[in-house]
């Protein structure tokens, strides 16, 4: 849990409150077609969450936040420049939610999705 | 091809261009074969690029997506090198390379969504070597599709919105069988309307004063095409001038450089056409910060210059017309006065999204600027009995908030006339709400509901001010009697709603005397805004005084800071 100890007391940021804001920055990213749960490599492998906590992890190092995000990106589109796209888009909205700086944010494409044939 | 001299972004017609030089070109290239696509989509490129500056500038401060004009650009040259060696026969072909090398050279949010209309539109073509009007827009709605599949929740007043009213107006012209030169070029004139129409989907592009950045790129492609198609050049940017109303002057102020002492800004109507790259260039030998809006045939000009050119632009601005207004501030000045007034917390006004409804307040003092603040008025105007604001001033104060629909509160019956005017003057839709006074001003913004309509809010709260009882005290500055009130100068009086009621030698008789007249037995709050003349020792004690006078009654008393009034009072 993220502490910040301020003049009144302290705050708490739960990991699922920034699973949150991630989230929807994520949804909102171009070339992000949904989450994918990480136990997908288990065999729910089309599963495509709404659920902010899966699909995205939040770690606490310390004070460091570390977020790890498992996507699904629509096929066809560079998928190098949609991650890091994704990656930029999370930590700025995170940051700016929360107010606390973000050390890390770790972007697995869990797969593809085909819109269209051809 | 022959530079043709800078138009400021007229639109382009092609009805404008000669009959003979428009046959010519609708001749060879159209309908649209693989040679065609090669070269509108390099005119795009190379108008894209000469822009991509203007593009960049359209970024809302700290977004991620921080440089859009040069990914496009970028996007767009990996796709030039992919067809740049392809045989020009067939159309189809060219747009799949074209596609590919969108793809493969995406560069950010704005490149890979690029990547995804050409995708689109290629693939909607696959087998025609030469495309008619209707391909065309078949291949427009399946760049709108594509794109839109690629994210889970589209934002709308971005580049996908842009991409969806282009498809649409592709669709519109096919129905009536037009040309696929005309076609092209309604969808450019659709594609320049939905850009001007993002900053009201998005709120955050209103607050910034621009329109979306990656929308605007589109419609550059496009227009380069339509360039090309007309015989225009298509690789030098052209200066444009931005909309008036989009010229932000409070941020200047951050920029203020060393030496660059006054702010000049000069209203004018040019008696020709205005060289914009000309102008620009003429302006950066006076000074910097140079900013230029336009609207209605009419141009303002913003500048920073030394006090040794301070009106050099008004003299260079008249030889290009009539000078319409002019206004010069001190920049030192003002910046003294901020960091004077620093060490106090800065007012935070209400921030107002589009669409809502703004009100703005004059305040005759700080304390009352800070009160009128925190009841959620989006700006406020310094301004009283004797130092009424202008209707400029009034009109500064809002024509910069994202939102159309303004409420005005004179506080004050002097500037109720100026407000009106301001209201009929500004292209926003501006009402008056005539408070006479401070006390009916807070009452009235006590009803503001800024989700609301305009015109049923003006109502409501134009309603509260009947019911208000106000009080002043001030001092007298003549003899005089008025009402049966005998008043000898220097003496302090009390008005009562604007009516002489009472006057004594003593604050506190005058204070007590005005409260009663006010209706203070049957009240249940007075509320006491004490002026710049009496200290906050002063004022509580005759606070104090009035609680052992009207017992059972509460007593707040705030600093308003106002000048030349002891106590401006209202009671509830």
């Amino acid at each position: 849990m993220a502490s910040d100890l301020t003049s009144h007391g302290s705050i708490h940021i739960s990991p699922r409150a920034i699973a949150t804001v991630a989230y929807q920055a994520a949804v909102e990213s171009y070339g992000v077609v949904g989450l994918a749960s990480k136990n997908l490599l288990d065999g729910f492998s089309n599963m495509i969450v709404k659920d902010p906590a899966h699909g995205i992890e939040v770690h606490y190092e310390g004070e460091a936040i570390r977020i790890d995000m498992y996507i699904v990106i629509e096929y066809g589109t560079n998928i190098k420049v949609v991650a890091d796209s994704v990656a930029k888009t999370v930590r700025f909205h995170v940051e700016k939610a929360l107010g606390l700086p973000i050390q890390e944010v770790a972007v697995h494409v869990q797969g593809l999705r085909i819109s269209e044939k051809g | 091809m022959k530079k043709d001299k800078a138009t400021s972004g007229s639109p382009i017609v092609l009805d404008k261009a000669p009959a003979r030089v428009k046959r010519l070109i609708v001749l060879q290239q159209f309908p649209v074969n693989g040679k065609a696509v090669k070269r509108l989509a390099q005119a795009a490129y190379a108008w894209l690029d000469a822009n991509k500056q203007t593009v960049n500038a359209l970024n809302v401060f700290p977004v991620p997506d921080g440089d859009t004009g040069t990914n496009m650009s970028l996007t767009m040259k990996s796709a030039m090198e992919e067809i740049k060696n392809l045989p020009e026969d067939k159309a189809d072909d060219m747009l799949n390379a074209l596609a590919q090398g969108a793809l493969m050279g995406a560069r950010g949010n704005s490149g890979v969504i690029l990547s995804q209309l050409w995708r689109g539109f290629a693939r909607s073509v696959q087998g025609k070597p030469s495309l008619n009007s209707k391909d065309l827009a078949e291949a427009f709605a399946s760049a709108r599709d594509t794109a839109y599949k690629g994210v889970v929740r589209p934002v709308e007043g971005t580049i996908l919105t842009v991409a969806k009213d282009m498809a649409a107006e592709a669709e519109a012209a096919v129905a009536e069988g037009i040309d696929p030169i005309t076609l092209l070029v309604r969808v450019l004139q659709a594609a320049k309307d939905s850009v001007n129409r993002t900053p009201e989907l998005l709120p955050i592009l209103k607050q910034a004063g621009v329109v979306d950045s990656g929308g605007k790129g589109l419609s550059l492609l496009m227009e380069g095409m339509m360039r090309w198609v007309e015989g225009h050049q298509v690789h030098t940017a052209e200066a444009l001038a931005q909309p008036i109303a989009a010229i932000n002057l409070e941020g200047t102020m951050d920029a203020v450089e060393e030496g660059q002492d006054y702010e000049v800004v000069v209203d004018f109507r040019p008696s020709e056409q205005l060289d914009l790259m000309r102008f620009y260039s003429d302006l950066e030998k006076i000074g910097t910060s140079i900013q230029v809006g336009e609207g209605d045939g009419m141009y303002r000009m913003h500048i920073h210059v030394p006090t040794d050119k301070v009106y050099e632009p008004i003299d260079y601005t008249r030889k290009l017309g009539i000078v319409t207004k002019v206004a010069i501030e001190n920049l030192m000045d003002q910046m003294t006065e901020i960091s004077a007034k620093a060490g106090k917390a800065p007012l935070k006004f209400a921030a107002v999204q589009a669409g809502q409804i703004a009100v703005v307040a004059v305040a005759p003092g700080s304390g009352l600027a800070r009160h009128f603040a925190e009841l959620g008025v989006a700006a406020v105007v310094e301004g009283g009995q004797t130092m009424n604001p202008s209707t400029a001033d009034l009109l500064s104060s809002f024509e910069n908030l994202p939102t159309d629909k303004v409420i005005i509160l004179p506080n004050n019956k002097n500037i109720i006339l100026a407000a009106k005017a301001a209201a009929d003057v500004s292209a926003k839709k501006v009402l008056v709400v005539p408070s006479r006074n401070v006390p009916q001003g807070i009452a009235a913004m006590l009803r503001h509901n800024p989700k609301g309509d305009l015109d049923a809010v003006a109502r409501d709260m134009e309603g509260t001010l009947a019911g208000v009882q106000s009080g002043e005290i001030t001092t007298a500055n003549r003899d005089v009697e008025i009402d049966g009130v005998k008043v000898k100068i220097g003496q302090m009086i009390g008005l009562h709603n604007g009516k002489l009621v009472v006057a004594s030698e003593d604050l506190e008789t005058v204070s007590r005397e005005l409260l009663k007249q006010m209706g203070a037995a049957q009240a249940e709050v007075m509320t006491l805004y004490y002026g710049e003349e009496l200290r906050e020792e002063e004022a509580k004690s005759i606070a104090d005084a009035l609680r052992q006078a009207f017992p059972g009654k509460e007593v707040d008393v705030h600093s308003g800071g106002q000048p030349y009034y002891q106590f401006i009072i209202s009671v509830e």
